[in-house]
């Protein structure tokens, strides 16, 4: 795609504040993107560098700046922790305005609606809190759903609830269903004692080693997964890593009130209905667990962990008969 | 310098290089003023990886910049002559912990928090950590000889170094130093690698001595009504034998600064210190707080705020913790330079210095806060002005020059903990001249081909602000 022609006007706006980005790199710790594609250019700090020199005219927009530009999940863990205050979020919402109006095609971590999947049932519609997900006249008899790009944070709520799994979003960053049944699956066939796995929504901190690995010292009978909202947490995800062999699950969320996306709520309500299916089973509906934990509350995390982990080893395994049932075996 | 991707996709895999303009241009800096544009970014994972790469380079002459969190200050990251940008954050394990003989393992990219939260797990810690710890790699530590609030007693990274795998600018590996406490066996050539900010070797994997967790720390807070004042109980508190764990400054400016960044409400009073001591004994910790709290209130210390809970300590330090950054915040329109950062002075010039600095900022346009590790003698500062403005540029080199000559007039030293790179070049080598052919001659024999983070330290250019192009938006 040849470079278009971008008024940046409300990027310029921002000229000071990216200024006062002192560029000390204290963001890559917190920024999902980064853990998962281990590019600076996906960091907060990153973007905020492209973005700089677009309006200072160092370079020029392409399809490969403009996609890093998109890719973002507004956790906002950067801009919340950033001490020079720099909104970076808020910077990147108007650079995106500036590159869409110029006619940038983008995709990033926005969803994806599959028009032959679709049926336009229109449940996605009024999920999306940030209001990017409308319902468009195609023609007299034709109607689809509309993605605002510059709307959508790309929570994906709308892909966990969507019944026709139409709509979708990127790979590599570990948030789609299929890459977090992978994610499941490896943890417990990789550690022999895992027991409990965790989804661990992504704006509450967790506990454990940020940026590095180490192969030699984890032992831990629990596995934490770290999911963009609770409310990305699908119900058959948590089926499957019973059938894999989890003695248990738990989603740790943002508290009610404090959820950016109101995930929570949808969560909370799924969960009620998964323990009731559960009972119907004749398997324990403790084994699923919903926890609510605020940012900076990790030790809190780690303590009911660690009583949840001693709950699951008095239950015991679930009994293999009962796991076919549930997924239908 | 002609670079074949193919060579280096064949060597890494076509997921762990790129010559696309979005990552160059975000490799092109780091948290110094600098900036210089890379030919390719290149993400080893192993250390065959990295020696094919050097290897490669050496016979084709290309520059090679390896990069750890790219926090730099002076821009030792910052690929001058452009190039191969190693970024070494792939190489990020924790090999082995050995409680047993102290010691712990680790790939160059592990990241220093990392590696504290997996030693605290054996009751053990890794002492040299800077503010940047939450991001910063044992690798780029190395470059840099970093230390941080706990050097006054624990020392800096230097001091923890037993060994390490280095790859040579031929692409050879070589085993350096030992896994013993103290070895005796000719060149320390481990210790040569510190701070060599890149320019000798590639640090592949480190060994690193490890310290038993105190089981008490206790912190506080004083407040003085002049630097001068605060500046003189520091270096009282040294000289009368008290064994802080942690001795830190913070002036009016970086009060104000993290008041308006983070509302943390601290008196705007003239100065702030923060004491802390730490070990086994409750008593002795107890006797040590005592003592500098003594010699505090001597000083017209006020306000003294001390506390053993993990979550009160967190609170008191939350302001130093953050100042770096915080400092953006001070005064609109103007911004923070990472210029003249780190310097180092004897314990006995430690406010004089201090109040020194603020005399030339005032004298030159330019603001500049004062604080740091200043139990070891560390004075960290910022200069901060118009950076769209060229003359406020010019301002900042009288700053940087009058500052170093000044520092280096009492017997400090250019930088403390965070190198030399691009910007104190010229003001080191001012100060250094009898060492650099020495210096120079190691790069030659090591290096012969000067791949290795060229034109850095010794061969960096005479003038910091044509070195590169400035990170900023300069207008007029």
């Amino acid at each position: 795609m040849t470079a278009k022609k971008v008024d940046f006007k409300r990027s310029k706006k921002w000229e000071q504040e990216l200024n006062k980005c002192i560029r000390c790199g204290y963001c890559y710790e917190l920024c999902p993107l980064f853990k998962s594609y281990t590019w600076e250019s996906d960091t907060p700090r990153g973007k905020l560098i492209l973005i700089y020199g677009m309006i200072a005219d160092e370079i020029k927009p392409n399809q490969e700046i403009v996609d890093k530009i998109f890719q973002c999940f507004y956790c906002k863990n950067c801009s919340d922790n950033c001490s020079a205050g720099v909104p970076v979020t808020e910077v990147l919402t108007d650079a995106r305005a500036d590159l869409i109006e110029a006619g940038y095609d983008v995709k990033g971590t926005i969803v994806e609606i599959d028009e032959n999947l679709c049926s336009v049932c229109g449940v996605c519609v009024p999920l999306c809190k940030y209001e990017a997900l409308s319902i468009k006249d195609i023609n007299k008899d034709q109607k689809k759903i509309e993605v605002d790009k510059i709307e959508c944070r790309g929570c994906g709520l709308c892909v966990a609830a969507c019944p026709s799994e139409a709509i979708s979003q990127i790979e590599g960053c570990d948030i789609t269903l299929p890459e977090l049944h992978e994610k499941v699956k490896t943890l417990i066939q990789t550690y022999e004692d895992m027991k409990l796995i965790i989804f661990c929504c992504n704006w509450s901190l967790f506990p454990g080693m940020q940026l590095s690995e180490s192969p030699t010292i984890i032992k831990a009978p629990y596995g934490i997964i770290v999911t963009m909202c609770s409310g990305r947490v699908a119900p058959e995800l948590i089926l499957n890593a019973f059938h894999e062999g989890a003695w248990g699950v738990m989603v740790a969320g943002c508290p009610p009130e404090e959820c950016d996306h109101d995930g929570n709520y949808k969560t909370r309500r799924r969960l009620v209905l998964l323990k009731n299916m559960l009972k119907e089973l004749n398997i324990e509906p403790e084994r699923i667990k919903l926890e609510w934990f605020s940012t900076g509350e990790s030790a809190k995390l780690k303590n009911a962990i660690t009583e949840y982990v001693k709950e699951l080893e008095k239950m015991g395994p679930i009994k293999k008969i009962e796991i076919q049932k549930m997924v239908g075996g | 310098m002609k670079i074949d991707i193919k060579k280096i996709e064949e060597i890494v895999g076509e997921n762990n290089y790129s010559d696309n303009i979005a990552d160059l241009y975000v490799y092109s800096s780091d948290a110094s003023v600098h900036q210089a544009m890379p030919a390719v970014i290149v993400k080893p994972k192993t250390i065959e990886e990295v020696q094919k790469i050097v290897c490669y380079a050496n016979k084709k002459k290309i520059p090679v910049t390896p990069r750890g969190a790219g926090s730099g200050t002076s821009g030792h990251t910052v690929p001058i002559d452009g190039g191969i940008v190693l970024d070494l954050k792939q190489m990020n394990r924790i090999l082995e912990i050995r409680p047993e003989d102290m010691l712990v393992r680790v790939e160059p990219g592990v990241v220093d928090d990392d590696l504290n939260r997996a030693l605290n797990q054996y009751g053990l810690f890794y002492p040299p950590a800077p503010a940047s710890s939450r991001i910063a790699t044992i690798g780029g530590e190395i470059a840099a000889n970093a230390s941080g609030v706990r050097s006054v007693k624990y020392g800096a990274t230097r001091d923890y170094v037993l060994g390490m795998k280095v790859v040579l600018a031929d692409g050879s590996l070589v085993n350096l130093g030992s896994n013993t406490r103290v070895h005796s066996a000719g060149y320390q050539l481990e210790r040569l690698i510190v701070g060599s900010e890149g320019t000798l070797g590639i640090v592949v994997e480190a060994t690193m001595r490890i310290t038993p967790l105190p089981k008490f720390r206790c912190l506080a807070v004083a407040n003085f009504n002049s630097l001068k004042d605060a500046g003189n109980t520091i270096s009282d508190i040294i000289t009368s034998g008290s064994q802080p764990s942690m001795l830190e400054l913070m002036d009016k400016v970086g009060i104000i600064a993290v008041n308006k960044a983070m509302n943390l409400g601290l008196p705007e009073v003239g100065a702030i210190i923060l004491f802390e001591a730490d070990g086994n004994v409750k008593e002795a910790v107890d006797y040590e707080m005592k003592k500098m709290k003594g010699i505090c209130e001597k000083h017209g210390g006020s306000g003294i705020e001390m506390s053993y809970d993990a979550a009160e300590r967190k609170r008191l330090f939350s302001g130093r913790k953050k100042l770096f950054a915080a400092l953006s915040r001070y005064k609109e329109g103007i911004i923070c330079t990472d210029l003249a950062d780190d310097m180092g002075v004897p314990n006995s010039k430690i406010a004089q210095t201090a109040e020194k600095i603020h005399e030339i900022a005032e004298r030159n346009n330019v603001i500049m806060a004062v604080y740091g590790h200043c139990g070891s003698g560390v004075i960290h500062t910022k200069i901060m002005f118009d950076t769209t403005k060229k003359s406020q540029w010019k301002d900042a080199e009288r700053v940087i020059e009058e500052l170093y000559d000044y520092v280096h007039s009492v017997g400090g030293v250019t930088s403390a903990e965070h190198g030399i790179g691009l910007s104190k070049a010229p003001a080191w080598k001012k100060a250094r001249s009898d060492i650099l052919p020495m210096m120079k001659a190691i790069k030659k024999a090591l290096d012969p081909n000067n791949i290795l983070n060229p034109h850095k330290l010794m061969d960096a250019p005479d003038d910091w602000v044509k070195a590169t192009n400035l990170r900023y938006n300069v207008r007029s």
